[in-house]
């Protein structure tokens, strides 16, 4: 197990980018892949892409991020990447449907964001258990979804 | 730039603070039960524990801990939600979080704090601004078709506890299939069976504690 308590820095940052993209070449660096909601977890028990046991446990006051350095030695870097987040793009019929969708959305407690006439949902879990809630609206045209190719 | 080795960062896991879990669940399924059948288990591994309640407004739970007998009273605290449980451990957790702060600085250190929503309905989750780890007891006489309901809880909870599980035959509920529909809603995340009033299951409890969020193992 590989215990991994502080948050060096970013990958980004040119300092840690040059060492990284060194170690990359030797196929040195293992990742760390989260959903974006887990990067607000301080603790977790995960295993890299290379199958390292790690055991991350940082201060309360620090977030892990895509990009977050956790560890870098001459001879391996662990580095967090963090999934990107699927959204359910929405488009409600007209008005009053747009207030019905937002306030079912809302009373699922779902993540939203709102682009123009477009209500997306952030997909926490699989696509179908949303669509599975959403089917009396998408079955009497209040809304429908929005592929992207459509958009 | 300076570079820190694994060697650098042994034994800092200490400038973490103490692990923190959330145990959510309806009224009555035996969440503080089951903080009560984990409390000799994690004494005798030698983890330093403690504890905040949820009421909605009384300190029902947290009295009922401190009377126990099984930690000392000060390393108890209620939180009066005043308002839907969900909220104080989701929407707005910040009594929650003061709450573990406060008993983190008093009396570190500190390896694990459980924190006890009130009893709540399956749509219930906390938010991982408050905790690093959450599970969700359910129980039996609730109903076998209550996985099937893919209520929020079931399904994003960290470690699902199916509790009670002596009394499915008397409330007519195929046990097995329970277990089996619950795991199918949870895409593998860990379902457990236990009987809090005995013991039984607890230590597979205890297990799952130590080595996703204690880090022993």
């Amino acid at each position: 197990m590989l215990r991994l308590t502080r948050i060096l820095g970013n990958a980004t940052e040119p300092e840690f980018a040059e060492r990284l993209h060194a170690l990359e070449h030797d196929g040195r660096v293992e990742t760390i892949t989260l959903d974006a909601a887990d990067t607000a977890r301080k603790r977790l028990r995960v295993a890299t892409d290379k199958g390292t046991d790690c055991a991350v446990a940082i201060a309360r006051s620090d977030r892990l991020a895509n990009g977050a350095v956790l560890l870098l030695e001459d001879d391996r870097a662990v580095v967090v990447r963090m999934r990107e987040t699927v959204w359910l793009a929405l488009g409600p019929r007209d008005l009053a449907a747009a207030l019905d969708l937002g306030y079912f959305c809302g009373n699922l407690h779902w993540r939203v964001r709102f682009e123009g006439e477009v209500l997306k949902v952030a997909l926490d879990g699989p696509r179908e258990t949303y669509t599975a809630r959403l089917a009396q609206h998408l079955a009497d045209g209040r809304a429908r979804i929005i592929e992207e190719q459509d958009a | 730039m300076a570079v820190e080795t694994a060697q650098d960062l042994a034994g800092a896991t200490a400038a973490a603070s103490a692990a923190r879990v959330g145990i959510g669940g309806p009224v009555g399924s035996g969440k503080t039960a089951l903080i009560e059948g984990l409390l000799p288990l994690f004494a005798a591994r030698g983890t330093s524990l403690a504890i905040v309640t949820n009421d909605l407004v009384t300190q029902e739970d947290a009295e009922r801990l401190q009377r126990s007998g099984l930690i000392s009273p000060e390393r108890v605290v209620g939180v009066e939600a005043g308002a839907c449980p969900h909220t104080v451990i989701r929407e707005d957790p910040t009594l929650n979080i003061e709450a573990a702060d406060l008993l983190e600085d008093q009396l570190r250190p500190l390896d694990l704090i459980l924190i006890e929503s009130g009893g709540d309905n399956l749509a219930s989750t906390f938010s991982l601004d408050l905790v690093d780890y959450w599970l969700f007891v359910i129980d039996v006489s609730g109903g076998g078709d209550i996985p099937r309901k893919r209520g929020p809880g079931i399904v994003r909870a960290d470690l699902l506890i199916v509790n009670k599980s002596d009394l499915a035959p008397h409330v007519g509920v195929d046990l097995a299939l329970m277990q089996r529909e619950a795991e199918e809603v949870r895409n593998g995340r860990p379902v457990l069976l236990t009987n809090c009033r005995t013991g039984e299951g607890l230590d597979r409890v205890a297990d799952h504690l130590a080595h996703d969020v204690l880090m022993e193992g």
